[in-house]
């Protein structure tokens, strides 16, 4: 799952009134998960994160079934660790790993609840970054 | 010799004839020829015969062996060759193997007939319980033996008759003199599954359910337990990654119908704004989301409660404010729906019931058909006579659908005359499935599509889907219909269910789901393709379904009746597959395809605390009834994996919501749900002999079975107030605990006042030691103010359900909540600790409250129910700051008062018996019975008679229960949810350092170890 969201601007913050709503924040949507789709989180340790992007590009004990490419997705405070991550594994690869690197902006839709009955539940967007890194195999 | 093998021996060698011993391995083995005649020997015997006087001589020797044991008689041939083993070792004449000299022709011939007759005698009985054909050797054993008795050899017929006569009067009466052919045919089926749902109600998915899952019979119904296969990981796997069916088809319905002015104000009194949003909040009541509300008795809050309920209100077509007649559905579990629906007709004040027109015409078989049916069997009838009855009764039997078990003439609805509403008990008109996971979206856009709209077509009133047609005409709702078909197409290319705004309404007409099933299993996978980011994906996920997207004609009773009246039937349609052109090509009903109002509602998983948010998320959808086979194969074909009401406890775990009803201690529904657990968690604890279960005196759990939650909520008030005044706190514990329960009525659980009760009336009988006596005031006591403090005390028992205070509590619990902003923003004063003045308005309010809380191990260790929530003491955190590894205290062993009681009464009971047996004419009169019977009450390993102070019974003090506690999956420790004292918390909270605040202690009722875990409350 994508990382934690981080929290809302000052901007938003200021409007809400804790009295009156209580903040759920939704979870971001996203794409279908494909095998070779990474989504790194802050919650799981960094070794095993690590040690599964590994596994999906070593493939088995003969190499099969190894992905050629490997998209490693970070979002807000996770973009640290992905970037991290996909240079760990390049680094570790002799050079045969290369990495591309594309970033974006997702939407994130906080709910609203409100704790009256007259008030309608409201939601707000707000953006937070994300990175999206392709790993994938050269010829040596 | 082991003992066991001497046995074995002894059992072989029962039937054998006094002077005959078969060789058996003993006498193999030592390869002697001092053989007395067993029959493999025989004919070395008979070689022997020229020298006359063997036999007496080897009668002598035999006497000469003997000696080694005296005692043994003849008879028992087979111990003597035992005992003499040893002798024949040990003595000097083990040599003795010359052959005799001479033998006497008479009496060998003597001995020999003897042992003929002998071997003759063992060969004709049976010495084995097996049967007459199971003896035979295999080679000679024939199919159907047991069936057949001509199938056997001739020479055990005679024996196999007697066997086969007994086995008839042994088997119970055969319930119908059909054979299995004649049973398995469809009207006959049919028959029998109607008269077994006559009892508890079957869901339509029930034969599917009952050929995989273990069922049991709850709350009036046959529910599917859980799978037969092992599988609960897998349902887990289905949950979080792909998708769980469930069928919650047994969950009741009520509708209320009148005027929304009336309806809301009848029903607020039940429900308070304190405790979340009522009835009336604007999201639900304008019909486009699902709103979930705790009801309370009438003007009661926060006491009496009734049970927690989702309700969705029909959305309006037209959005004049007239709000002339609304309709509103109240979704409850059908343990609590006794105690609601007299709540609702109270406050609604309907009284009159409404006569139920025409009584249930089809479903149920009237009297005197069902009569004609048992009795044709009864009298042997032959073929002939029954082909022609059935050909009388050409009306073919109709299934059961709904309900099965209600009276048809036992009303339904009532209306009052005052307010205009009416009530109805819609309880299995309709079916309920639930889809849990991220791939129900798939999985609903795969199987349901939405109905072609139909112009053409003759339009009379006999047409079956006649309604589809008029609907058809007006422009407008074939434009809501695309629009609520496009939405619903939309949804295939949403990855999770909780993308989507929580209790989202979406209404469909759909196609009869039957006819695109694929040929096979297979497992749905997203489409890329639909996820492509769109502009109207994204307005669906902010804005959720429009209001009039929520409409659907499930609403209306009429067309759900037509819709579960003209359904084809499975054999149409599959005979009409078989008569298409290109085997396997898609049918076409075109008109007579059935047309299905749905309702689809959006389940929101995990809403509360900070990790996991939206797991176990997912979509109800509702039909109507007679329909529920149909979308469950479908939803089945697609990859769904099906669930039972383990799975649903999971769910809620997970989620860290409470069960309904176990986790509910202050409704009713919630105390008989705790009897029930106690009683059968008791049953089975007796079932084991005492030194293979846990004594629970000695490990110190007081209630192993069932949480005395009154008594918890009382002491600790005591117990702070106690501390107030520092006189009284000055006193022994003990001491203290004494005192308070003479002050207080007693609040026995349940359970123990069967145990007492049966105690009582005994132990007047017996000797006068001062526990008994304290026992057999109790029962007394018990028996005048048990009832009194149900009324006075019981109802001071609350659960916090307060949002305002939870919020509050949940900042005060500690750094638990990593939110930091959140917490300081709630707290307000920014005050960390609970001062004795933050905590006083609650305590005032609710002196006896518990609170729901959250647990998760900080270490090793999965909870179980019924575990103990302690607080830690200064020393713990001590060791635990200086030790990495350290896991927690050790409770010491208690003593238990009652080992020598038990002991005391078993020899009494033996004595009594002996005293029995010695004289029974003289005390057969007095029936010994009653003095000894009366004393099983004492269980060796439980508590027995009233509990002492539960907080203060161990080395740490008592804080709660836990209700619900296992292994997390989700999480990958142990994770336990349970309810604490609110006073003992709030005392708890305010002595603790900062660092360590909301660390408690955990303890399995069979365990001393006690294990760190950090207590949470979730708004």
């Amino acid at each position: 799952s994508m990382a934690e969201n981080r929290e809302p601007r000052g901007a938003v913050e200021a409007e809400l009134d804790p009295v009156e709503y209580t903040l759920r924040k939704r979870l971001p949507h996203r794409l279908p998960r494909r095998p070779n789709d990474i989504y790194v989180n802050m919650k799981t340790d960094f070794k095993a994160q690590l040690a599964r992007c590994q596994k999906l590009l070593d493939g088995g004990a003969r190499g099969q079934n190894s992905c050629s490419e490997i998209y490693i997705h970070g979002l807000g405070l996770a973009i640290n660790r992905a970037i991290n991550i996909a240079l760990q594994l390049q680094a570790g690869s002799f050079g045969s790993l290369q990495v591309a690197a594309n970033t974006s902006t997702v939407e994130l839709v906080d709910e609203l609840e409100p704790e009256t009955d007259a008030r309608e539940p409201l939601t707000r967007i707000r953006n937070n970054s994300a990175i999206h890194i392709r790993v994938f195999r050269v010829a040596p | 010799m082991s003992n066991a093998k001497e046995r074995k021996h002894a059992k072989k060698m029962r039937n054998q004839p006094t002077n005959v011993t078969l060789s058996s391995g003993f006498v193999a083995d030592r390869g002697t020829k001092y053989h007395n005649g067993g029959g493999r020997h025989f004919h070395q015997a008979q070689k022997q015969e020229p020298f006359p006087g063997t036999s007496r001589q080897r009668q002598t020797k035999m006497t000469h062996h003997s000696p080694v044991d005296p005692d043994v008689k003849e008879q028992s041939s087979s111990k003597i060759m035992f005992k003499k083993k040893g002798g024949w070792k040990a003595g000097p004449e083990g040599m003795s193997q010359e052959i005799p000299k001479y033998i006497t022709a008479s009496t060998f011939a003597q001995a020999r007939a003897a042992e003929i007759s002998a071997m003759l005698k063992a060969v004709t009985q049976k010495s084995s319980n097996s049967l007459v054909f199971q003896t035979l050797p295999r080679h000679m054993r024939r199919r159907a033996m047991s069936h057949n008795v001509k199938r056997l050899p001739r020479r055990l017929r005679e024996i196999a008759q007697k066997e086969a006569e007994k086995a008839v009067h042994q088997k119970k009466e055969h319930s119908k003199n059909k054979c299995h052919k004649a049973r398995r045919c469809h009207k006959n089926r049919v028959l029998e599954f109607n008269r077994r749902q006559k009892k508890n109600i079957w869901l339509e998915t029930h034969i599917w359910h009952a050929k995989r899952f273990h069922m049991v019979k709850k709350w009036g119904y046959c529910l599917g337990e859980r799978p037969t296969v092992k599988s609960h990981r897998a349902c887990y796997r289905a949950m979080t990654n792909r998708c769980l069916l469930q069928d919650l088809s047994y969950y009741c319905c009520l509708e209320l119908k009148g005027k929304e002015e009336e309806i809301l104000k009848a029903l607020s009194p039940m429900c308070s704004i304190d405790a979340g949003l009522t009835f009336a909040a604007v999201h639900c009541l304008s019909g486009k989301c699902q709103g979930s509300v705790l009801l309370y008795r009438a003007n009661r809050y926060p006491r009496e409660m009734l049970g927690p309920v989702t309700f969705i209100w029909k959305s309006e077509r037209t959005p004049s404010h007239t709000s002339e007649s609304r309709q509103l559905w109240i979704w409850l579990h059908p343990m609590l729906k006794q105690d609601i629906l007299e709540e609702l007709k109270a406050a609604c004040q309907c009284v009159e019931p409404i006569k139920p027109t025409i009584c249930t015409p089809g479903p149920l078989l009237t009297t005197s058909e069902e009569k004609s049916q048992t009795e044709l069997p009864d009298e042997k009838i032959g073929k002939k006579r029954k082909r022609k009855d059935d050909g009388e009764n050409a009306k073919p039997v109709k299934k059961v659908i709904g309900d099965g078990t209600r009276d048809p003439h036992q009303p339904s609805s009532w209306i009052s005359a005052a307010t205009g509403i009416i009530i109805s008990d819609l309880t299995m008109e309709m079916n309920r499935l639930r889809l849990i996971g991220p791939l129900s979206h798939s999985i609903l856009t795969e199987a349901l599509k939405a109905a072609s709209v139909q112009t053409e077509g003759e339009d009379t009133e006999k047409t079956p889907h006649h309604w589809w047609i008029e609907t058809c005409k007006n422009p407008d709702s074939v434009s809501l219909h695309h629009r609520q078909e496009a939405i619903f197409e939309l949804l295939g290319g949403i990855t999770s269910p909780a993308e989507i705004p929580s209790g989202t309404i979406l209404g469909l007409t759909v196609g009869d789901p039957r006819i695109n099933l694929p040929p096979k299993r297979s497992k749905v996978l997203p489409n890329p393709e639909k996820c492509q980011d769109n502009e109207k994906v994204r307005q669906l996920l902010l804005e959720g379904v429009p209001v009039d997207c929520a409409h659907s004609f499930i609403w209306n009773q009429a067309i759900c009746k037509n819709v579960t009246e003209n359904k084809i039937s499975d054999q149409d349609l599959n005979r009409r597959r078989s008569e298409l052109l290109v085997p396997g090509s898609q049918l076409v009903l075109g008109p007579q395809e059935s047309k299905i109002p749905i309702l689809l509602i959006q389940q929101p998983g995990k809403v509360t605390g900070d990790d996991r948010r939206g797991w176990g998320s997912g979509w109800d959808i509702l039909f109507p009834k007679g329909w529920g086979m149909a979308f469950w194969i479908p939803f089945i074909y697609r990859g769904a994996r099906v669930g039972g009401l383990k799975e649903s406890v999971m769910h809620s775990q997970y989620k860290r919501s409470p069960d309904i009803p176990g986790d509910f201690p202050d409704c009713p529904a919630g105390v008989v749900f705790a009897e029930e657990q106690a009683k059968n968690l008791l049953e089975k604890y007796k079932r084991r002999p005492p030194a293979k279960r846990p004594n629970y005196v000695k490990l110190g759990t007081l209630a192993p079975f069932c949480c005395p939650w009154e008594q918890l909520a009382q002491e600790w008030e005591s117990r702070v107030q106690a501390q107030e005044e520092p006189s009284v706190a000055s006193s022994p514990s003990g001491e203290d605990s004494d005192s308070r329960r003479d002050k207080l009525p007693c609040a026995p659980t349940p359970e123990n006042t069967d145990l007492w009760s049966d105690e009582g009336g005994t132990s007047l009988s017996s000797c006068s030691e001062p526990r008994e006596a304290m026992d057999t005031e109790c029962p007394a006591r018990v028996g005048t103010e048990w009832v009194a403090c149900q009324d006075a005390t019981g109802s001071l028992l609350c659960v916090l359900r307060s949002r305002k205070w939870l919020k509050q509590l949940s900042t005060w619990c500690g750094p638990s909540s990593r939110d930091k902003r959140a917490a300081r923003r709630a707290s307000g004063s920014g005050e960390p600790a609970p001062t004795r003045a933050a905590c006083l308005p609650l305590l005032e309010r609710f002196p006896r409250a518990l609170v729901w809380v959250s647990l998760a191990l900080l270490r090793k260790g999965s909870p179980e129910p019924h575990s103990m929530i302690c607080v830690p003491t200064e020393e713990d955190f001590l060791r635990l700051r200086q030790d990495q590894l350290y896991c927690g205290p050790q409770e010491s062993k208690h003593s238990d008062p009652f080992k020598s009681e038990i002991r005391k009464q078993k020899e009494r009971k033996k004595v009594e018996k002996r005293q029995n047996k010695q004289a029974p004419t003289e005390r057969e009169g007095l029936a010994g019975g009653p003095p000894a019977a009366g004393h099983q009450a004492l269980t060796l390993g439980l508590w027995s008679g009233p509990l002492p102070g539960v907080t203060s019974h161990c080395s740490r003090v008592l804080l709660g229960f836990v209700t619900q506690g296992d292994f997390s999956m989700a999480v990958g420790g142990g994770e336990a949810l349970g309810f604490v004292s609110l006073t003992g918390l709030l005392d708890m909270l305010s002595t603790q350092p900062a660092a360590e605040r909301g660390l408690v202690l955990l303890r399995a009722p069979a365990s001393p170890q006690y294990r760190f875990a950090r207590i949470a409350v979730e708004v």
